[in-house]
């Protein structure tokens, strides 16, 4: 097909099922009276003789409400036109094309009508997200907060407020985590306890870590046992230095633990880094092991890899995961991009 | 360089062959998808062309009703999803290279893909450095391996090393010839040779041209081969067969492509620059140089038919 053509409406995989159309339709305000007032879905308007007042004869009635039946789509755009909810959610800047990828969500979502199901909701949530221009994105990845309750939504609010959160506080963490309002006060709760048993918190950690990364709290718990084995075990960190790179970064404990151990065995093993340096920095762990090794191999060929800051020469090991290739190699390889570009068609 | 005004016309230009760096320890179908991906982020960050609009007649049927033109929200790109996907892009491999292998690969994008398809069939010559490592052999010939056997090299020098590496590249020429049916020392044989190259006619059989050494240090040596045909675990063996020949044991340590046909490692982007703008201007580099040999695509040499 040729660039500037719009989508076909019918590209995507995804097959939303419609078994009943009359319930999305109660909020389609064209659709609305057309739908209920044939009850057989295969009666076509201008056919159904039973009524007269339909008839294409009588030239006098008003007909505006009588329209055809919605067929199946592929996707959520079919509808947009022809329904006011869906049009102001575009409006709202929320992504339609994201929800339909979860047919079970897209269903729910049809159902819900503007005024009655999601206005109050949207009132709430700019109440407790940071930025405004953030509740579009906030409602394409959890368009099923419509589902809640509003009186749960305030309770779950004043849990946190219970726990001593700061009203600040609270909107971080529902513009974070926008997942967090569908859970239960139990099993927040619950959660809580287990993050604060298993690396040993006080309150006010506890509250600094559900802040600073909230997605830790509703976030697989089997997961973050499994990564904390990998960091103590496997890795080598004690109980304490677990603590503090859990503060700092705890954006670790929700990554694959696989390569995360593949990181941790080129800094440590193959560049030389110890615990210490690594708990300092422990951002060096977010960057892409190819990055890192690329640069250091880089260093290695030019004998630059020093990164013992007792030494001369020295490299801070920041410099292998920072940065633009070009500030590297002004900074420390001392040398021009298009050298360290060889270099690395050389691999 | 092309100036790009919206995405529509970028999406027209890229029809071609693309000339990338594949890094080692990345599967081919990954490289693939990456550039993809790339592309698509690009071209959707572009400027989108203006909405549709649509005619909408409403009001009541007994009475006049009113035409309006309004926004249609259907063709909006938070309704209808980005503009570029995964499935507008079509991609193929001129020549496969394995997981652990890096170095030029050529990959066709949209109509580039009949290009990547003629390359396939008319068997250019790829050029590979093949970095091996003497005192130990492994089951897989390659580093990766379990060591089956470890052994002494102090013995091997250059000369011995290139000594072996001649007489592998003259066995393969023989077989070469072999292979075609010709008597080695008559008429049609020298005519042959006088063609050029004797390119095998299918894809099955590796042929060997040349093998050289170029750089030795023990224990670690890099030959240069050039070949048409090969796999990386044919390169693998052939260092393990060094290794055996030269009373030692040896396994490869890397496999890099540095030329396929005319095309080397300068052309080729590296990773960091799989963006649309390097990709369009490699593709018109790409293109230039298959106008500019022509027979590129269509060799005449003779052909290998065993």
């Amino acid at each position: 097909m040729s660039g500037g053509l719009p989508k076909s409406m019918f590209r995507r995989n995804t097959w939303i099922t419609y078994k009943c159309l009359y319930q999305y339709c109660r909020n389609m305000s064209v659709a609305t009276s057309g739908v209920v007032k044939y009850e057989d879905p295969g009666l076509h308007p201008s056919t159904g003789h039973e009524d007269p007042g339909i008839r294409p004869s009588s030239g006098n009635k008003d007909l505006s409400s009588v329209t055809p039946h919605f067929p199946n789509a592929f996707n959520i755009a079919a509808y947009v036109n022809s329904s006011e909810t869906l049009k102001k959610l575009i409006d709202l800047n929320v992504d339609l094309s994201k929800i339909e990828k979860k047919p079970y969500v897209a269903v729910k979502l049809l159902k819900l009508d503007f005024e009655k199901d999601m206005k109050e909701h949207i009132i709430f949530l700019l109440d407790h997200i940071t930025d405004p221009n953030l509740l579009g994105p906030f409602i394409t990845k959890n368009p099923l907060i419509f589902n809640e309750s509003i009186i749960d939504l305030e309770v779950r609010v004043n849990y946190l407020v219970s726990k001593r959160f700061s009203k600040n506080q609270i909107n971080q963490i529902v513009t974070k985590n926008p997942y967090w309002l569908n859970f239960s006060t139990m099993r927040i709760d619950r959660r809580l306890g287990f993050h604060q048993d298993h690396f040993k918190l006080t309150g006010d950690e506890v509250r600094q870590l559900t802040v600073t990364q909230p997605k830790i709290i509703t976030y697989n718990l089997q997961h973050i046992k499994t990564n904390s084995f990998a960091i103590r075990e496997e890795m080598g960190f004690d109980d304490k230095e677990i603590k503090a790179l859990l503060l700092k970064k705890p954006k670790l404990w929700l990554m694959n633990q696989i390569s995360l151990l593949h990181r941790f065995n080129l800094i440590h093993n193959e560049l030389g880094i110890s615990h210490k340096t690594i708990l300092q920095y422990p951002q060096i762990l977010e960057c892409r092991k190819f990055r890192i090794k690329q640069r250091h191999s880089f260093l290695e060929k030019l004998g630059r890899a020093q990164y013992d800051p007792t030494k001369e020469n020295f490299v801070p090991i920041m410099a292998l995961a920072e940065g633009t290739d070009t500030d590297f190699c002004k900074k420390y390889a001392k040398c021009s991009v298009s050298d360290y570009n060889l270099f690395l068609k050389t691999l | 360089m092309v100036k790009l005004r919206d995405a529509a016309q970028a999406y027209k230009a890229l029809n071609g062959l693309i000339c990338v760096y594949k890094p080692p320890c990345v599967p081919l179908r990954r490289v693939q998808h990456t550039v993809i991906t790339n592309l698509c982020r690009d071209l959707n960050a572009l400027p989108d062309r203006l909405l549709e609009s649509r005619v909408e007649i409403v009001g009541a049927t007994n009475e006049p009703m009113s035409v309006r033109l309004v926004q249609n929200y259907a063709d909006h790109r938070l309704a209808s999803g980005p503009r570029y996907l995964h499935e507008d892009f079509r991609c193929s491999w001129a020549a496969h290279l394995g997981l652990f292998s890096s170095g030029v690969l050529l990959l066709g994008i949209n109509d580039g893909t009949r290009l990547t398809y003629k390359i396939n069939t008319s068997r250019l010559i790829r050029a590979y450095k093949i970095h091996g490592q003497l005192g130990k052999a492994t089951d897989t010939y390659f580093w990766n391996g379990k060591t089956i056997e470890r052994a002494t090299y102090n013995h091997i020098t250059r000369e011995k090393i290139d000594s072996v590496v001649a007489h592998m590249q003259a066995a393969h020429q023989k077989t070469m010839y072999e292979l075609s049916g010709v008597h080695m020392e008559s008429e049609t044989a020298y005519e042959l040779a006088s063609r050029g190259v004797i390119r095998p006619s299918n894809g099955k059989l590796p042929v060997l041209y040349g093998i050289k050494c170029v750089h030795f240090q023990p224990p670690n040596f890099t030959l240069e081969v050039q070949a048409i045909n090969e796999y990386d675990r044919y390169l693998w063996t052939l260092v393990h067969d060094l290794g055996v020949q030269l009373k030692t044991a040896a396994h490869c340590a890397g496999v890099q492509c540095v030329r396929h046909g005319k095309f080397h490692t300068d052309l080729a982007l590296l990773r960091k620059h799989w963006t649309l703008e390097h990709l369009l201007e490699n593709m018109q580099q790409c293109q230039e140089l298959l106008d500019d040999n022509q027979r590129l695509l269509r060799p005449e040499t003779a052909m290998l038919t065993a």
